[in-house]
């Protein structure tokens, strides 16, 4: 047994048994006009930790918010009530129908709720898999909680899990190559259309992570101006400074089109944005010089029928992916690679966390017989006195020796028992027949 | 003697064309550069042949057909080494090279250390009508193979097939300006070497126009051109439209010049 485990049971030592539990929606289980919702405005974060820290039986939370997931992560006092009141503390903010709010909130418990967060902080559960920013997401979550004290000894050490995962898994695998090189194939493709991207102008539609990084690319290979547009204008300004850009108001949009060769479009709207004749116009002002637009966006934001224009290329997400994936099988491998270490990884902290439920008792059973041990020495003090220290101090390390060779086997069955999840009854027991508390 | 340098002319084209097509398997750079200086010896070589035949007295390269084919790969090899020095589109060597070496070949056929002319072809106009239209040809037969290398490239990326093929392209921005430029460069010499065939045709055929095959061909292939050019700076025309247009037109350009021989009966036959 680790000495962290050690130290978190004496800490837990009155608890009584906890639930790891995260809940949330993502990309894939919610559209965004949903995701919209129930995201926090910055600042807000600590007012919703708050909340949620405010329910009965709640121990520990973490809350994340991004662009594409909103997550809670509970250490709690595993009841159903405490979990629909989480649900409802959650979709509170977002005006959610029942039926909405069941359709796309998943609940995970336990080692699934672990092995789900492992996963989201590895950036195997991103919209772009291997994209690099949601580590940094969790970690700022993490360090908003630790800010508010609603973090404890168990979600401090699954969070610290979770970044050593993260880091594994990004070491040890070629996923985290995946997000560079989907936006190094549209710097590839643009130097196939334009031959050298000098002189040439990009505009960024909604504020995507991927886009961001494609953007990225493109001023590293010479691109000297890029325009942002985004229907909330600030975000725009925002990354127009970051990138010493130009922010324009997305009224603008059609008019811009004609200003420049490549489009990189990354916003929620479900509709496409971008239409086929907004393109048609925009080529025709710009005298057929050639476009670029990469739809990075799903649901898509430019309109397929743009790719048949002549002099008009159009690729998504997945023809990026496509040109990216030299082969298949070796890309799955590395997500396969992953998924194993994760399994490994869960498994790990499994065992950490199921030994927690173990070490009040053993601590209570050592405390025992230590307290035994020193009544009974006291108790022999008399005639002991006439010994000389050594013999005396042999004694010592006797009577102990016996009483932790007693222990050994029942310490040893109490965790076998906690992995293998049916600690409870052992635990009754033992406290039953040595009289524990 | 001259026929000395054109057949180490034609070893080297041949060389620098195995040179390049072992390069587009090796995949690499050197093999290419090499190809690419045994390229320009060979066509060094080419211009010193050229020049003597000029020089010698009663017979000008261009006489007939054999002469004419050695002269268009003179100024295909030409106009692609001046190319190749401004948009570093070394590729392009490797379908210009192979054409070059086939027509070098043709030519070899005929070879002669010189004809007689037929009466209607001695006079200042004749030269002067046969270059401009050699070179101007050979400038669309440069368009004409950069508009196909551009409408191949379009739809690799078009259909998303970008690696393999696509790679060995080079970029649509450099085939497009080279299509441009020699189109815009042969348009001139397509014009004026018409003209200086009409003069000429007035002074011995008695007039400019005889509604000959060769004739309505070229005019065909110049009105087409005209268009392209005129697409191309009016009206902005680029890429896609404008490659096809270019392969059109040389081709019936190149019906005029070979196609009407075998196909009709033309006066203009030598």
């Amino acid at each position: 047994m680790t000495l962290d485990c050690l130290i978190a049971g004496v800490i837990l030592q009155d608890a009584e048994k906890m639930s790891i539990v995260l809940l949330g929606i993502n990309h894939r289980s919610a559209p965004l006009s949903i995701r919209e919702k129930l995201a926090i405005s910055y600042g807000e974060e600590e007012k919703a930790l708050g909340e949620l820290k405010n329910i009965p039986h709640v121990r520990e939370v973490m809350y994340l918010s991004t662009c594409n997931r909103v997550e809670a992560l509970v250490n709690m006092k595993p009841t159903d009530t405490v979990v629909e009141e989480l649900k409802a503390s959650i979709t509170s903010r977002g005006n959610l129908s029942p039926e909405e709010m069941g359709k796309c909130l998943y609940v995970y418990r336990d080692e699934d709720a672990v092995r789900h967060l492992f996963r989201v902080a590895s950036s195997l559960d991103s919209m772009i898999m291997g994209e690099p920013q949601i580590l940094g997401q969790v970690k700022e979550a993490y360090r908003l909680c630790v800010g508010q004290k609603t973090s404890g000894v168990i979600l401090n050490k699954l969070l610290h899990h979770a970044f050593s995962v993260a880091k594994r898994v990004r070491t040890e695998t070629a996923i985290a190559n995946n997000a560079v090189s989907v936006s190094f194939a549209a710097v590839k493709l643009a130097k196939k259309i334009f031959g050298t991207l000098d002189r040439k102008k990009v505009l960024l539609v909604g504020a995507g992570e991927m886009a961001q990084l494609a953007a990225r690319h493109l001023m590293d290979n010479g691109v000297d101006e890029i325009i942002f547009t985004n229907r909330t204008y600030e975000n725009a300004v925002k990354l127009a400074n970051d990138f010493h850009g130009l922010p324009v108001e997305i009224e603008l949009l059609e008019e811009k089109l004609g200003d420049v060769d490549i489009v990189i479009s990354s916003t929620g709207s479900p509709d496409c944005i971008i239409s086929g004749e907004m393109v048609t116009m925009a080529l025709r002002r710009r005298k057929n010089r050639l476009m670029f637009l990469i739809d990075v966006a799903v649901p898509r934001d430019i309109d397929p029928a743009a790719g048949k224009i002549d002099n008009v290329y159009l690729y998504n997400i997945d023809d990026l992916q496509r040109v990216v994936d030299e082969n298949l099988e070796n890309r799955l491998n590395e997500a396969e690679k992953a998924e194993s270490i994760i399994n490994e990884e869960v498994a790990r902290f499994s065992e950490w966390f199921a030994a927690l439920e173990v070490v009040p008792t053993i601590v209570d059973l050592k405390n025992k017989t230590e307290d035994i041990v020193k009544r009974e020495m006291k108790r022999s003090h008399s005639w002991m006195k006439n010994l000389g220290g050594e013999e005396r101090e042999n004694i010592d390390i006797l009577v102990n020796s016996i009483v932790n060779k007693i222990l050994h086997d029942p310490v040893v069955g109490l965790k076998k028992e906690s992995r293998d999840g049916e600690a409870d009854s052992y635990v009754a027991v033992v406290k039953k027949l040595f009289k524990l508390k | 003697m001259e026929i000395m340098f054109f057949r180490i002319a034609l070893v080297a084209y041949f060389v620098s064309t195995a040179g390049y097509i072992i390069s587009l398997f090796v995949g690499r750079v050197r093999v290419a550069k090499v190809s690419m200086w045994v390229f320009s010896l060979a066509f060094a070589l080419h211009t010193v042949y050229i020049a003597i035949q000029w020089m010698g007295a009663a017979s000008t390269p261009t006489a007939n057909i054999y002469g004419s084919l050695s002269f268009v790969a003179w100024a295909v090899s030409g106009a692609y080494l001046a190319f190749q020095t401004k948009t570093k589109t070394r590729v392009l060597g490797v379908f210009v090279s192979p054409a070059v070496l086939v027509m070098m070949i043709a030519a070899s056929a005929g070879l002669m250390d010189g004809v007689s002319l037929p009466s209607a072809l001695r006079g200042p106009w004749v030269p002067v009508h046969v270059v401009l239209l050699l070179t101007g040809g050979a400038l669309f037969a440069l368009a004409c193979l950069a508009g196909t290398m551009y409408l191949l490239q379009d739809n690799l990326i078009k259909s998303k097939k970008v690696r393999g093929f696509s790679g060995l392209l080079p970029s649509l921005r450099d085939l497009d300006r080279i299509n441009h430029i020699c189109i815009i460069w042969g348009f001139p010499l397509l014009t004026l070497g018409i003209i200086a065939g009409s003069i000429w045709a007035r002074t011995v055929w008695g007039s400019s126009w005889h509604w000959d095959p060769k004739q309505i061909f070229t005019a065909i292939s110049w009105v087409i051109y005209a268009t392209l050019v005129h697409q191309r700076m009016i009206i902005g025309w680029k890429g896609k439209k404008a490659a096809l247009l270019s392969i059109i037109a040389f081709a019936g350009l190149l019906f005029a010049f070979i196609g009407v021989n075998v196909f009709f009966v033309t006066i203009h036959n030598f």
